[in-house]
């Protein structure tokens, strides 16, 4: 049994909620006016009560767009994961079916995994030919003004876009666990955040074209210049981080954000690549 | 007594149809077989020019993460591979990588090792005239990319080897790849390159061991930065190698 659905319908030549279903833990929160008018958009807000995950909780939900619609869902604030109690797991999965020349985007806050959280996520997309998918999937390394940096024990979070069913066009999971071979903090070296965001679909293209463009540049002054030399009698202690921490990039997005040179990469250039390329 | 001493003798010999095997395993292993191994440094070179390394401890974790990162991709892919050495099997397997290599350096990397090792272990592997249809018939049908783990899965599965070997053996040449990279990077001389091989062996043993004998459906990033520093590697201005 879900714990939650949404079907979006075409009524009356606008993008219309026909169904909305909700229970405990999740809330969902449609306001009538969000974007302006005369763009054709739902926007859905989603919530747990307590304003996070607790541990044990189980969250499951159903997202049906039908053809030529648009929708998106986002949450209020970061999704906040609670401490394990008993080595218990929270789980959260999304099943979003997008239809003809529709459009979902996925623009959630990132996920803050608390201390000795277990988290696993599982978002599966299905996608016409000419569906149009934004998406947007974060964390953080959790509540680090109180030193917790990637202090959680377990995160998993699956996304996984199939096309006509049962196509296999983009399978992508990241598990971040604490490891006793590669310790999780030494992976993620000085990074705070890490996200990936997915664009698909023929109306994207021109914001495909543009984000290819904006990292090229931004590649091409990172690298510019003699390239590392390795002189191997240096024995040098001091890690260089300023480069990496603010602008690491690579054929992903990577923006730094002011607040707490905390550095974000999103994975897009080489799936958009892949789209393009197939004509898709 | 003298019989005692024989029968022991008789054990500690391996069966007699293991050792040509062992010698496929170790021609499979050794850098000289012409696969193109060594075109890919597995993201090495973009770290190096974008910094993430710049000393050899770096080196050292660099190299302990692609293990990691491989061990929870690939490893899947080769064990199942090699369980089930069959036609489509590997297309399936083949698909799903596809879809999950998201980074197109790292996805073009696997499909040219791929491509090279089938082409080689078809001509090599002639007493197992299986290699040579199959690859036939997925070159005609278009509908495999050749990715390197479930190609290298399905060669060691018909060449006989146990899963275990195969799983630990794709690790072993993961290894010996970067290692060669860093030395032809010049970060490493050729003494140091072997010793610093030799000392990750075993984190490499304790990582196979970690990640072997999984479904795909278990498949995954576990060094996320890796897959981003990778994908850096068409950016650079001057290459040495092509991933």
């Amino acid at each position: 049994m879900e714990t939650g659905k949404i079907v979006i319908e075409k009524v009356r030549g606008k993008s219309t909620v026909t169904k909305s279903f909700s229970k405990y833990p999740l809330k969902f929160i449609i306001p009538r006016k969000v974007g302006p008018s005369r763009v054709d958009a739902v926007w859905i807000y989603a919530l747990t009560y307590g304003g996070g995950i607790v541990s044990g909780d189980d969250i499951s939900c159903k997202l049906e767009i039908g053809a030529g619609c648009t929708a998106v869902l986002t949450t209020q604030a970061s999704t906040k994961v609670y401490k394990s109690l008993g080595s218990k797991c929270s789980e959260q999965s999304l099943e979003a079916e997008i239809g003809s020349n529709s459009m979902l985007v996925l623009i959630p806050d990132p996920v803050t995994c608390f201390s000795t959280a277990r988290y696993f996520q599982k978002q599966v997309f299905r996608v016409r030919s000419d569906s149009n998918l934004v998406l947007v999937d974060w964390i953080t390394s959790g509540r680090h003004e109180s030193g917790e940096k990637w202090d959680f024990t377990h995160y998993k979070s699956t996304n996984n876009i199939f096309l006509e069913s049962d196509q296999p066009l983009f399978l992508d999971t990241v598990l971040l666990e604490q490891g006793s071979i590669v310790p999780l903090a030494e992976r993620m070296q000085d990074y705070q955040v890490i996200a990936m965001v997915v664009l698909l679909g023929p109306m994207l293209r021109h914001i495909q074209g543009q984000v290819q463009e904006d990292v090229k540049r931004m590649m091409a002054k990172q690298l510019q210049g003699s390239p590392a030399r390795w002189d191997r009698q240096m024995k040098s202690n001091t890690r260089r981080r300023g480069y990496c921490s603010n602008s690491f990039l690579d054929n992903r997005i990577s923006l730094s954000i002011p607040e707490a040179s905390i550095g974000w990469l999103g994975g897009i250039a080489g799936f958009v690549a892949l789209f393009l390329k197939n004509g898709r | 007594m003298e019989i005692d001493m024989e029968r022991n003798n008789n054990r500690k010999r391996p069966a007699s149809t293991d050792l040509p095997l062992q010698w496929s395993q170790w021609q499979l292993l050794d850098s000289i077989l012409p696969t193109g191994g060594f075109a890919h440094s597995s993201g090495l070179e973009a770290a190096i020019q974008t910094r993430v390394i710049t000393g050899p401890e770096d080196l050292h974790t660099f190299v302990v993460h692609v293990l990691e990162n491989t061990g929870s991709l690939l490893l899947p892919f080769v064990y199942t591979a090699s369980k089930s050495p069959s036609a489509d099997t590997l297309c399936k397997l083949d698909r799903m990588l596809d879809a999950m290599l998201t980074n197109e350096v790292g996805r073009k990397a696997s499909v040219a090792q791929g491509s090279a090792l089938m082409r080689v272990a078809a001509s090599v592997f002639s007493e197992i005239p299986l290699l040579k249809t199959m690859r036939d018939n997925f070159l005609s049908s278009g509908a495999v990319s050749f990715h390197h783990a479930p190609i290298f899965g399905l060669v060691c599965g018909l060449l006989g080897f146990e899963s275990e070997t195969s799983q630990r053996a794709f690790m072993f040449i993961t290894l010996r790849d970067v290692i060669s990279a860093a030395t032809r990077l010049n970060i490493v001389g050729p003494l140091g390159a072997a010793a610093l091989q030799h000392q990750i062996a075993h984190d490499a043993e304790a990582i196979t061991e970690k990640w072997s004998n999984r479904g795909v459906e278990e498949a995954c990033q576990t060094v996320p930065l890796l897959d981003t520093v990778q994908g850096c590697h068409g950016y650079l201005f001057s290459r040495l190698f092509c991933s």
